[in-house]
């Protein structure tokens, strides 16, 4: 049991540091070594989750502890019924994934970097998927955020990819507060309601529900693949995980949910661009994972967010073909293809129709009023800092013999 | 005042690009707008109003000299042809003009720049006399600030602030809203009336969005609702404090800076026919009017929350980076430029980074052009005269992919002869096909059909599971990214989900077969013609007239027209036929072998009964062939018809495996039998990038009958277009080949070119991150200007060079059909077309500064061979010609045995 799970939550990590030691070393490795490590190390992931199952079937659920990093904190890695077939899926992915991006990323400068971050981000999901305890999780939390934004940030020779992933970087980083206050208040026995909350926040940032959806649209910037592994499928799915692992349920997670199904439905139906719509798509199926985990219905939860993640994916790795599927779709059917977004039309009163699209086009302002009425503010507030900052330590130095800081 | 606005716009739309929406993709040449001007003259200036490159890379150019692509006596050459000299030294004891150019071109110096410059000054301490010299004579230079002819440019120079980062995402989101043709669930609300007035029906509502840049558009756009867009514009270039002298600069900058998507409205404004599925009454002056009126609210906004910080230096300073070069290259080439300091800084400085580029890029098309010359030349002198009696004819499109099927064609079936035509074989329609929901045009885009020609079922056909099938993909495509529907299906979909993405990934080939099981076999059907006796029987004798196939038909002539289908690939259309206009030229060809075997328009033309007509289809992406209208072929040509099919489809294996050696997917050993598979999985991979590589290291176009030509390898890389002489006293055929096949193929020539010279900015860079937008165009990523050119993926393996066009003429003959036809005459002589007359006697006079001039050639060998296959075994390279001679004694030396020829140049 202890190996399997080693090797499962271990064996993506390996290549990522091996192949993180030879890239570091200067040598370029050929494109099938490269690949062939990572797609190996998900493989014997995936296997070592699949025999885990057979076990988990036969002997129950387990959790193996494996040292611990200091007093009260154990490390621990744990296979049950919740965590296996997740495990199983980030694995799975991450081999398919691989296996097609040999073909679709080949002869591209980025190749081994590609692989390397996707070594990581398979890591980082098994060791979430797999932890026994939040602090373990929190390690495999922030390492996947690391992977999925530099994935976002692929292309940084041009401006957009870059701040997009900036963008996916601090709405993580804001959003990983919760995870981090949660820890901290879970060691230092704080209510149980207070840790769900802190959670929630956490897991709203991974999963863009609403008010952190902005960045999952804008993550659509990586090569096809990335885009499908990451936003399609696993990323977003930490979210939910990390609620349905920690028992999180209640009101407030059911609201999040609907909510933000409700925005990302609307908003979805308005976009232009075949990436976008999928993005949305998404961020809706997402958030009815949100209520399902709410109302305590966890099997239905995870059944939904493998199924979504499997139909989504393949859904954006065929968006390149888009033109092709048109056409041949209308042969098929002998017409042009139905208009949609009648019932809307139906429904809704002539004079909300316009507001309602431009609502749906702005993405309900969500963006603007984030931008304008808090990181604005936010930003001023700390300008001032500085600036008051800076006018304390002129005084002062104008007014003491200079002293050297320890910083 | 509309007047002047609609005058502005009509300058700017001139130079936006010029391509439709992505599924009817024409090439056409990227710098169209600028082809009055000479061809280096016109990439320098366009490269300066896009900020694109004019040449490739100097890095890129000295790489070919060091590794011998560029030989030393092409250097000379160009030198010798483009550089002036009066042969006096112009240092004492240093070189002449002519030397210093020549050596110039031999050595990359990288000289730092900027600060990197200024460092390495500091550090560097006293240089010597001869930097105090130059640096003393130097010329001084004002900084130049750059051009600013948008209000915005000017803002971003004082404040840093990038306006077109507010307004650039509201019209990107807009415009797409706007032109979408069907990607989005629910469509722009009250697009019907127009750009204009859809944006003030969204925007000028109250309550509008709370970015604060937009405060207070509402307002504006209700007081300006009766407002035509003209009006708009002229208001905001007024509110803008742009001078009207200047108004034309403004709007030109302003559309540039988004011209992508301002390209497509005007596409859709000019060319609604063009449109996928609705042409949305689109206006350039609407565009514009939003685009301006956002430009005006962010700089308002802009403007009052910034402070201006503007430095602007107008001190002349010695220019530093020339006299560094100067100095360096003084002491690289071993000369002392202290007596004459100026006159060597001027020598140093008219060679400047463009004019390396040009001349290198001169000396490496001079290399490739002299491969090919002295190839076909040389090929007069080996080509075995008796060929065996023609068994069947094979009339292909006269694209450069075909050009390997023809010679294998040829090569392993003596009997058959090959042809080159126009692959729309004169038969330009409206077709629509047995499945197409809306007719289409095959025809060259220049010309506009007027037959309808539709393809009709025998017995009705059963469409039940197809439509099902189709629906239910549909209802699941839609249904998954909605709300409710959406969790049903994601649920219940889950499994197929895994099989197909499984499937997918793994084995591509195999999971598109067994998605396609359903397709069925294409029902029988006929095309209803609707033509004249009269028009079919001008159609068929014009291009059996100019082929020459009416001179002596054949038991069996298949027409093959060509297209492509592939996976993965919002280009597709781009590997179709470029003489449909980018459609797939089957019917075309389909539609011919009709005409052709049509009693009264045989005993028109005189064609025996012994020959039958038959109409094929080859898809160049997986290989294919398939034939038209067989059941109608009476019996007696039966066995002759399969004989003819046998080696087609043996020819296709061939030119799969000599196509697959571009792959590097495929192996260098890669065997005959794997090959096909090898091709059809690229195209129906949803992982692949690489389907096919199109029109790839296209280079050449030869005119001329075949016989000259057959036996020649030339790598896939020409044009061949048949016509004989014999039959055109008049020079009528041969004027009308010229004027379609020299624009065309210049077209797709100097689209690859520009795509592969800067393929960010004239192409649409690398396909990875390629995101469809309302199934016109591609962006990068989430949100950006729609991206028009060639994805890299398509260029990678191209030659920059110029369409070397060799016509089987005498230099009198073309001297005059240039001089009858403007158009023409341009593209010969501005330089972007290279025209080589080809003469009976195998003389040839190469079109160079207004006149024809003799060429001789410089090799007369070259290596011969029994086999395609033995010339491009294990290379993935461009390779030289070739003499492929089946069964023909060797005159001159085999392959192994020429030294040190350039077989593989890269």
């Amino acid at each position: 049991m202890t190996a399997l799970l080693l090797a499962a939550a271990g064996a993506p990590l390996l290549a990522f540091l091996g192949l993180g030691a030879v890239m570091w070393s200067g040598r370029v490795l050929p494109e099938s070594t490269v690949s062939g490590v990572v797609i190996g190390a998900s493989v014997l992931s995936a296997s070592a989750g699949t025999a885990l199952a057979v076990l988990c079937a036969v002997r129950g659920p387990a959790t193996v502890a494996l040292g611990s990093w200091f007093p009260g904190f154990p490390l621990l890695l744990t296979a049950d019924r919740l965590s296996i077939p997740i495990a199983i899926l980030g694995a799975l992915l991450g081999c398919l994934i691989g296996a097609f991006s040999q073909r679709y990323l080949h002869r591209d400068p980025g190749y081994r970097r590609f692989y390397l971050l996707l070594a990581l981000f398979v890591a980082a999901v098994e060791l979430v998927v797999l932890a026994g305890t939040l602090d373990l999780l929190v390690v495999g939390w922030e390492l996947a955020g690391l992977a999925s934004a530099l994935l976002i940030a692929y292309f940084h020779h041009r401006p957009g990819p870059v701040a997009h992933g900036l963008r996916a970087f601090i709405t993580y980083r804001v959003s990983d507060i919760g995870l981090v206050a949660a820890v901290a208040v879970h060691h230092s026995g704080g209510s149980p309601a207070l840790v769900g909350l802190l959670l929630l926040w956490a897991a709203m940032g991974k999963a863009a529900q609403l008010p952190f959806s902005g960045w999952l649209p804008r993550a659509m910037e990586g090569p096809t693949p990335s885009s499908a592994i990451c936003y399609g499928a696993v990323s977003v799915s930490l979210g939910p995980y990390l609620l349905l692992r920690n028992g999180v349920t209640g009101p407030a997670v059911v609201a999040v949910g609907v909510v933000t199904a409700v925005y990302a439905t609307l908003a979805g139906r308005v976009q232009t661009d075949i990436k976008s719509t999928l993005a949305y798509a998404s961020m809706t199926q997402i958030a009815l994972v949100f209520v399902e985990v709410g109302l305590g219905w966890d099997t239905v939860a995870v059944v939904h967010l493998i199924t979504h993640a499997v139909l989504r994916s393949g859904q954006i790795l065929r968006s390149p073909s888009l033109l092709h599927d048109h056409h041949h779709l209308e042969q098929a059917l002998g017409g042009p293809l139905p208009r949609t977004g009648r019932h809307f039309e139906r429904v809704v009163p002539e004079p909300l129709r316009a507001w309602l699209y431009r609502f749906a086009l702005e993405r309900a302002y969500v963006d603007a009023f984030l931008l304008d009425r808090v990181i604005g503010p936010l930003t001023r507030v700390g300008q001032r800092a500085a600036a008051a900052d800076d006018h304390l330590a002129r005084r002062m130095s104008a007014t003491r013999p200079p002293v050297h800081a320890a910083n | 005042m509309n007047e002047r606005i609609a005058e502005l716009l009509e300058e700017a739309a001139h130079l936006l690009p010029e391509q439709g929406p992505l599924q009817t993709f024409v090439h056409h040449n990227t710098l169209h707008a600028f082809e009055h001007l000479p061809f280096a003259d016109a990439v320098v200036r366009a490269g300066a109003l896009f900020g694109a490159e004019p040449f490739p890379s100097e890095d890129e150019l000295h790489g070919y000299v060091v590794e011998g692509r560029i030989a030393p006596a092409d250097l000379d050459a160009v030198v010798a042809a483009e550089v002036a000299d009066d042969g006096v030294p112009v240092v004492p004891g240093g070189p002449t003009r002519r030397q210093f150019h020549a050596r110039r071109l031999r050595h990359l110096v990288v000289v730092p720049r900027g600060p990197a410059l200024r460092w390495l000054l500091a550090e560097s301490g006293d240089l010597g006399p001869v930097w105090a010299a130059l640096l003393a004579a130097a010329p001084r230079v004002v900084p130049a600030a750059d051009p600013t002819p948008r209000p915005r440019d000017r803002v971003l120079a004082e404040t840093g602030v990038d306006t077109d980062r507010l307004t650039h995402p509201v019209l990107t989101r807009l415009a797409a809203a706007f032109l979408d043709q069907g990607v989005a669930y629910w469509p722009m609300h009250n697009r019907d009336k127009g750009f204009l007035d859809a944006f003030r029906g969204l925007y000028g509502r109250a309550g509008g969005p709370p970015d604060r840049f937009l405060r207070g558009l509402g307002d504006c756009l209700r007081a300006q609702s009766d407002w035509d867009a003209e009006r708009v514009i002229a208001w905001a270039l007024t509110e803008l404090d742009v001078p009207e002298p200047e108004w034309g600069d403004a709007v030109l900058a302003t559309l540039l800076s988004l011209r992508g998507w301002a390209g497509m409205v005007r596409q859709f404004e000019t060319r609604p026919d063009r449109a996928p599925v609705a042409a949305h009454p689109a206006r350039l002056a609407d565009y514009l009017a939003v685009q301006l009126t956002l430009d005006l609210f962010a700089l308002r906004r802009v403007l009052a929350n910034t402070t201006r910080h503007l430095v602007v230096e107008v001190t002349a300073r010695p220019d530093v980076e020339l006299a560094y070069e100067a100095f360096v290259l003084a002491e690289l080439m071993g000369v002392d430029p202290t007596p004459a300091p100026a006159a060597w800084l001027s020598l140093v400085g008219g060679c400047d980074e463009v004019e390396r580029r040009r001349l290198l890029h001169a000396a490496y098309e001079r290399r490739h052009r002299i491969g090919v010359l002295d190839g076909l030349a040389a090929h007069q002198n080996v080509s075995t005269p008796d060929t065996p009696p023609v068994r069947f004819q094979a009339v292909f499109c006269i694209d450069e992919r075909e050009e390997s099927l023809r010679r294998h064609l040829e090569e392993h079936h003596p009997g058959a002869e090959t042809f080159g035509f126009a692959g729309f074989f004169g038969v330009a329609m409206n077709y629509q096909g047995l499945h197409d929901v809306r007719p289409r045009p095959l025809c060259p885009v220049v010309v506009t059909p007027n037959h309808d020609v539709r393809e009709r079922a025998v017995a009705p056909a059963r469409t039940f599971v197809r439509r099902a099938h189709a629906g239910w993909t549909h209802h699941v495509a839609v249904g998954s990214r909605t709300l409710a529907r959406g969790g049903v299906l994601s649920v219940a979909m889950g499994v197929a989900g895994l099989c197909s993405l499984v499937t997918r990934c793994l084995f591509p080939r195999h999971a598109h077969r067994w998605a396609h099981r359903l397709a069925g076999r294409h029902p029988v059907t006929r095309l209803e013609l609707g033509y004249t006796t009269d028009e079919m029987a001008g159609i068929v004798g014009t291009v059996l007239r100019t082929t020459g196939v009416l001179a002596a038909p054949a038991p069996v002539v298949v027409l093959v027209g060509h297209g492509s289908s592939s996976m993965n690939n919002p280009h597709e259309s781009a590997h179709d036929c470029g003489a449909t206009g980018g459609g797939r030229g089957g019917p075309n060809a389909r539609a011919f072998a009709a005409m052709a075997n049509h009693p009264e328009v045989r005993s028109r033309l005189g064609l025996p009964e012994g020959t039958w007509f038959v109409g094929a289809y080859h898809n160049t992406c997986d290989d294919t062939m398939t034939y038209f209208d067989e059941d109608l072929v009476p019996e007696r040509f039966r066995a002759d018809l399969a004989r003819a099919q046998d080696a087609l489809a043996d020819a296709c294996v061939l030119a799969a495996h000599e196509r697959c050696r571009r792959f590097e997917t495929a192996a260098p050993d890669l065997s005959l039998a794997d090959a096909l598979a090898h091709a059809e999985t690229h195209a129906v991979d949803l992982g692949q990038p690489r389907p096919e590589y199109g029109h790839a290291t296209n280079a050449v176009c030869v005119v001329g009958r075949r016989s000259r030509t057959r036996g020649l390898y030339l790598d896939r890389r020409a044009f061949l277009v048949s016509y004989d002489p014999a039959a055109d006293p008049d020079d009528a055929l041969l004027t009308s080949l010229l004027l379609a096949v020299g624009p065309v193929c210049a077209g797709i020539n100097l689209e690859y070119y520009f795509s592969y010279v800067d393929p960010a900015r004239y192409g649409c860079g690398t396909k990875l991150p390629h995101n469809i937008t309302g199934l016109l165009g591609v962006m990068d990523g989430h949100s950006s200007d729609l991206r028009t050119g060639l994805p890299w993926q398509m260029v990678e393996i191209h030659e920059p060079v110029r369409l070397l066009l060799v016509v089987e003429a005498t230099p009198e003959r073309l001297s005059a059909i240039l001089a009858a036809h403007a158009n023409l005459a341009r593209l010969v002589g501005n330089g972007w077309i290279q025209l080589v007359a080809w003469t009976e006697g195998n003389d040839m006079h190469l079109y160079q500064d207004g006149a024809f001039q003799p060429y001789t050639p410089e090799t007369a060998e070259f290596p011969v061979v029994e086999r395609s296959s033995q010339v491009y075994a294990g290379h993935r390279g461009h390779l030289g010609p070739a003499h492929v001679l089946p069964g023909a004694p060797i005159p001159v030396p085999a392959l192994d045995f020429v030294p040190g020829f350039p077989q593989e140049v890269r």
